[in-house]
């Protein structure tokens, strides 16, 4: 099986589901948002983006949503699921 | 004090995991904000005591996610550290009470292993049990209490009656002191141990999934959505539009019925005058905010509580990312267009603390109801041959006006006011849809209406005195006091143009002259310094005219027809377009300068504020004057 490119959470299609596979943010960030419950492992499920090219809203699957800045989501790497 | 110090119950848990609702449960409401060194946001505190004597300080800290890593100081999280770290430090006897949201079990318990490695008494309290119940599920307390080490207690804030159990509970655990074990535990696994889901929760839960999936297909509709969000919002403003009207109205009849009854009792003179104009005059502008403050207040809490405004910030964030806010700044933003003081309060919302500062320093730039007498004036002076057209389309300048130089201030404010760190990552959560709490309300409106009075009122108090003298006490070379002089009549406008004020004034005008300012103009100025509202009420004794603010046709004529000392015209209309200006940035406003020092709990912030509006209006006053100047001819 090949390995599929690297996928960001800006770049994951709209009502797919995905696992965050890694943070590419300085160690700081990158905890703050582990905190926050988008850490390594976590699945969740993207279910809008904002207009205007604003946040996205998203469900991990222990049921919390939360909205994430774009620029953001860019940095947090993603394996793709399968639709939600 | 008795013989035991109170112990201190610090009240951790992440943002809406229902810390305040228990806060208020415990306490009856009844909150003091503490004054602790190094903490600039509100924390609140109070003393309950329990039925064996002791006594409890709870003490309500900010929201955290994390109490490790290194949190910017000034977020909410580096203000809960540095509070804990001072109870460490000082010895102070204390536990730290864990609020953990019941349907978030596995995020919440990160934080209760973070509490654990620090080593301090602790006791967990998990809330909205009854949120869960619905959903099918319970937890087990004894099996987390077992797991945890730890004293753990489920119940739900929302609910009547609990409040007794609540404190037993943590009273039994100040007793114990008993400071956790701190072997290493995993959240997820924790919180699947101590789960017990019922035979129908998932369909339950699946039930309330489905219920916020609708309601949010509606209010997060990429069309719909902010379509709504802006009623809602316009609502919100035209609510505290509509009842600062009448309040208005009715604080001027009270005030003019006792100061004709302080004149009869008194007589006419300086004390009467102070008492009237100063006194009774500062205590109105008090009260007129006073409503304005409260709906505010109600109608917030009404869309937060909801999990309505999480929403609206989600969907309109990218319009302010422009300006370098962030979607929780809207509300303020839009408030201010009414009256920046309850907009100022407003901006608590915003949890960024860089992005706070920045929207409360820009606030007092939108186009506020005060600044509607001056620019109707000017209107109606210099530009009533235009047609209503022309003259509509300046009302609308100004207003856009204000957004524009916020803009700018924003961005400006961005690039140079230092923080001292990185801002926050841009992750907000948006929590279930709730039904605000009627009790919860009444409480909060109480609360912001009283300590509004206490620290703003105060300081509008004082600076209305202050004002009075200088626009009442004879300059340098005029001994005469003429207070007496009844407003309208000869006596009164010597009586101002002899004041310090008008001393002031004379002083200033080779600075103002640039501006196409003279020192009657600079009189006026110095008489709204404190409100805004007041340049049509000054100009008007200035002029002879007893002010009637609701038509300034009168006075109007008298600013068209006014004259310079060598007889040629003293105002054009470059003049009204660089007084306009001047009203677009300057912070004419005492009652702001006050709400921002109480917000900022800094007097720094306040005087910055003072000092680049007025800096800017002056420049663009005179780039304003100038350039009109050249046009005109």
């Amino acid at each position: 099986m090949s390995r599929a490119p690297v996928l960001s959470l800006a770049a994951l299609p709209m009502g797919r589901s995905a696992r965050i596979t890694a943070l590419a943010l300085p160690e700081r960030e990158a905890s703050w948002l582990r905190a926050v419950g988008l850490g390594e492992g976590v699945e969740l499920t993207l279910l809008r983006g904002a207009p205007f090219g604003g946040p996205l809203h998203l469900r991990t699957s222990g049921g919390a949503e939360l909205a994430v800045d774009r620029a953001l989501a860019g940095h947090v790497e993603v394996e793709e699921g399968g639709p939600a | 004090m008795s013989a035991a110090e109170a112990t201190v119950v610090a009240l951790v848990g992440r943002p809406n995991a229902g810390k305040s609702s228990l806060y208020n449960l415990l306490t009856g409401g009844h909150a003091r904000v503490g004054n602790f060194p190094g903490i600039t946001v509100d924390v609140l505190e109070a003393e309950v005591s329990l039925g064996t004597g002791e006594r409890l300080r709870f003490v309500d800290l900010p929201g955290v996610y994390t109490l490790e890593g290194q949190p910017d100081p000034e977020s909410d999280e580096g203000h809960a550290r540095r509070y804990l770290e001072r109870l460490e430090a000082e010895k102070t006897p204390h536990l730290v009470a864990q609020v953990l949201d019941a349907t978030h079990l596995a995020l919440g318990l990160t934080l209760t292993l973070e509490l654990r490695r620090r080593g301090v008494p602790l006791a967990v309290v998990v809330t909205q049990h009854d949120v869960l119940e619905k959903q099918g599920s319970t937890v087990d307390a004894a099996a987390l209490s077992a797991a945890l080490g730890v004293p753990v207690l489920t119940t739900s804030a929302r609910k009547k009656g609990v409040a007794p159990q609540v404190l037993q509970f943590l009273g039994d655990a100040v007793r114990e002191a008993k400071v956790p074990p701190s072997d290493p535990l995993d959240a997820e696994a924790v919180a699947k141990e101590v789960l017990r889901p019922g035979a129908d929760a998932a369909e339950a839960q699946a039930r309330v999934r489905r219920r916020t999936e609708r309601l949010d297909a509606l209010l997060l509709h990429p069309v719909l959505g902010p379509f709504l969000f802006l009623s809602v919002m316009v609502l919100l403003f035209a609510s505290v539009y509509l009842v600062a009207e009448p309040v208005t109205w009715a604080i001027d009849a009270v005030n003019g019925a006792l100061g004709a009854r302080i004149e009869a009792a008194l007589g006419r003179g300086l004390v009467t005058s102070l008492l009237v104009d100063g006194v009774l005059g500062g205590a109105g502008t008090v009260l007129t905010f006073l409503p304005q403050i409260v709906v505010l207040t109600l109608v917030m809490e009404l869309i937060e509580a909801s999990g309505y405004l999480a929403r609206g910030s989600f969907l309109v964030d990218r319009l302010l990312h422009v300006a370098g806010l962030g979607g929780r700044s809207f509300v303020p933003l839009l408030t201010a267009h009414a009256c920046a003081v309850p907009a100022i309060t407003s901006a608590r919302i915003i949890r960024d603390p860089g992005q706070r500062l920045r929207t409360i320093l820009v606030l007092p730039l939108m186009t506020c109801s005060a600044r509607i007498p001056t620019y109707g004036l000017l209107i109606a002076a210099f530009f009533s041959q235009q047609s209503a057209l022309v003259r509509g389309a300046l009302f609308v300048a100004l207003y856009c006006a204000g957004v524009a130089s916020g803009l700018v201030a924003s961005l400006v404010l961005g690039r140079t006011v230092k923080r001292t760190a990185a801002a926050l990552p841009l992750v907000l959560e948006l929590p279930p849809y709730r039904r605000p709490q009627a009790r919860v309300m009444a409480r909060l409106g109480w609360r912001a209406a009283t300590r509004f009075v206490k620290d703003v009122g105060s300081v509008i108090l004082v600076a209305a005195v202050i004002l009075w003298a200088l626009l009442t006490v004879p300059g340098p070379g005029h001994a005469k006091v003429v207070a007496d002089a009844p407003p309208g009549t000869s006596e009164r406008v010597v009586a101002m143009q002899d004041s310090v004020a008008a001393f002031v004034g004379r002083a200033l005008e080779p600075v103002t002259k640039p501006a196409g300012f003279d020192w009657r103009i600079n009189i006026g100025l110095i008489g709204s310094f404190g409100a805004r509202e007041l340049m049509v009420g000054t100009l008007g004794v200035i002029f002879g005219i007893e002010g009637d603010d609701e038509d300034p046709t009168p006075l109007a004529e008298k600013l068209r027809e006014a004259k310079t000392p060598a007889g040629t015209r003293a105002y054009g209309v470059p003049t009204a377009l660089a007084l306009m200006a001047f009203f677009v940035i300057a912070c004419q406003c005492m009652s702001t300068v006050a709400a921002v020092r109480r917000e900022t709990k800094s007097w720094k912030w306040a005087g910055f504020l003072v000092a680049y509006t007025y800096g800017a209006a002056y420049v663009l006053a005179v780039l304003v004057y100038q350039g009109a100047s050249r046009l005109v001819g």
